[in-house]
């Protein structure tokens, strides 16, 4: 665990932290201005290492101020900051796949980025793909009716590796669809119906 | 304790902002390599310096009879780059950008950055050290190229000075009848680190002898190193079976592979002398189809 500056667990529910979070986004000056600001070279003073960055993280739609060590990845600041915890953290080291979101409609681990580096680039995480009324979208409809999953730890990190995997265009044949979803590990082997979701959530989107 | 983040807007600034910070600013691009190292303080920078926004170093183009890939250029777009397809002479390029990571990795990490990093085990090394690439090295007091089989001095250790940015790597156009090949072994085909890697790269006469041969190794020593024993006794004759044979086995005195968790240096050396042959014989295979 780092040492972050503010430290408070997340015991708020998602919906109140979400109403909390966004109003107080109106009330703080716009920090990520701050570290977009140009520097010349030799005439900027470093800032102080030990303070904590100010940036806002624009999750499924909604602005998230937020008071981070700098050292804070995506995924820990998602999980910890934001209450998000969907996307969820496996190996902590860019091996399994468990903690991808998309960040500028790109599937990226959110445990190598640093969430200081995309202040300004909208991220989508497991919890921005369902409808406000509750509708599932059809890669997490699929995953429920071909059954992808047992355990259910990789299955957000497979959903947005899934749906980027047919944005991509990769989702065309068998082959195509295991080799592009490579990049998710599931060690309850749920690929054969991993790739019969994939499928059947192409289908939903040609047709 | 944090590190303070500096966003560089231009080279000119990230080179004056390292220089004026020193040795304990680092640089991040992708950051799937520094993220991993300051998680595991294996590095702890006072500063970083963010150089992901700085304009015109990515992407790759072509003209002049010379390819340049810009250091920010992710290892996913040399991966689908059209030129470098199967079917043309630099489908090595692709076989190695394609096992970098998984393909999440590969959308965030940068060739400058597998190359500044200078892992031995870096994938797609092995076939730029085939085709002669060489880099530029900006720092505050001026540009330098050098060939990039100079620019590792050892794991995780290069010569550039802490206020050096790589900006390109490039490579001139294959002569006809050329092609290379890129051969990776793992515990498995995705998302892992090379045990060993090998790029080899020939390019025939009409008459069928050898008169270009590349032979480029990856976690085989303490840098991803060529195995020039191997490339001399290719050239000038006849790439057959027996000569394949020999080439491998002269490949072997290059190496000097350790002993750690993924594999034995024994084993190392059993798949290099497995895997420099299959490679050879890709490209003479490649240049035999390209041809008819």
């Amino acid at each position: 665990m780092l040492d972050d500056a503010d430290d408070k667990p997340c015991a708020l529910s998602r919906r109140g932290f979400l109403g909390g979070a966004s109003a107080a986004g109106a009330a703080l000056p716009l920090v990520a201005e701050a570290a977009t600001k140009p520097r010349t070279g030799r005439s900027v003073a470093a800032p102080d290492a030990r303070a904590p960055a100010q940036v806002t993280l624009r999750v499924n739609g909604t602005d998230h101020p937020l008071s981070l060590d700098t050292r804070t990845t995506l995924l820990d600041a998602l999980r910890e900051k934001v209450g998000l915890t969907g996307s969820k953290k496996g190996c902590d080291h860019g091996q399994c796949g468990a903690c991808t979101v998309h960040v500028d409609g790109k599937r990226v681990l959110s445990c190598l980025t640093l969430a200081v580096m995309v202040a300004d680039k909208p991220v989508t995480t497991i919890e921005g793909l369902a409808r406000p009324d509750g509708r599932l979208h059809p890669m997490q409809q699929a995953f429920i009716d071909r059954d992808a999953f047992q355990c259910g730890y990789c299955t957000p990190g497979q959903i947005m590796s899934a749906i980027a995997c047919i944005n991509e265009g990769h989702a065309k044949t068998h082959s195509d669809i295991r080799e592009y979803m490579s990049g998710n590990l599931c060690r309850c082997a749920a690929y054969p119906n991993i790739v019969a979701a994939v499928k059947q959530a192409r289908d939903v989107k040609e047709g | 304790m944090g590190f303070a983040l500096h966003e560089a807007k231009t080279l000119a600034e990230a080179t004056m902002l390292a220089r004026d910070l020193g040795p304990d600013a680092m640089f991040i691009a992708g950051g799937t390599d520094l993220i991993i190292q300051i998680n595991r303080r294996v590095n702890t920078p006072r500063d970083v310096i963010d150089l992901s926004r700085i304009a015109g170093l990515s992407g790759i183009s072509h003209a002049g009879g010379v390819f340049r890939i810009g250091a920010l250029t992710k290892h996913k777009t040399v991966e689908t780059y059209p030129a470098f397809g199967f079917g043309t002479p630099y489908a090595g390029l692709r076989e190695a950008a394609r096992v970098v990571g998984g393909h999440q990795i590969r959308n965030q990490g940068t060739v400058g950055g597998n190359l500044a990093n200078a892992s031995p085990a870096a994938d797609l090394i092995p076939p730029l050290l085939a085709l002669d690439a060489e880099l530029d090295l900006v720092g505050p007091s001026g540009t330098r190229t050098l060939p990039l089989n100079a620019f590792f001095l050892g794991p995780r250790r290069s010569v550039r000075a802490h206020d050096e940015i790589i900006t390109e790597v490039r490579f001139r156009d294959l002569p006809p009848l050329s092609a290379i090949a890129f051969l990776k072994a793992g515990r498995r085909k995705a998302m892992e680190i090379s045990i060993i890697s090998v790029a080899a790269r020939l390019t025939l006469e009409a008459d069928g002898r050898c008169r270009d041969a590349r032979i480029a190794l990856g976690a085989a020593a303490p840098t991803p190193i060529r195995a020039r024993e191997a490339e001399a006794l290719l050239e000038g004759g006849v790439p057959d079976e027996g000569v394949v044979a020999m080439s491998a086995r002269a490949a072997l005195t290059s190496v000097s592979p350790i002993d750690d968790v993924r594999a034995s240096s024994e084993y190392r050396r059993l798949l290099v002398a497995a895997l420099v042959p299959r490679a050879l014989k890709i490209c003479i295979d490649r240049i035999k189809s390209a041809r008819s």
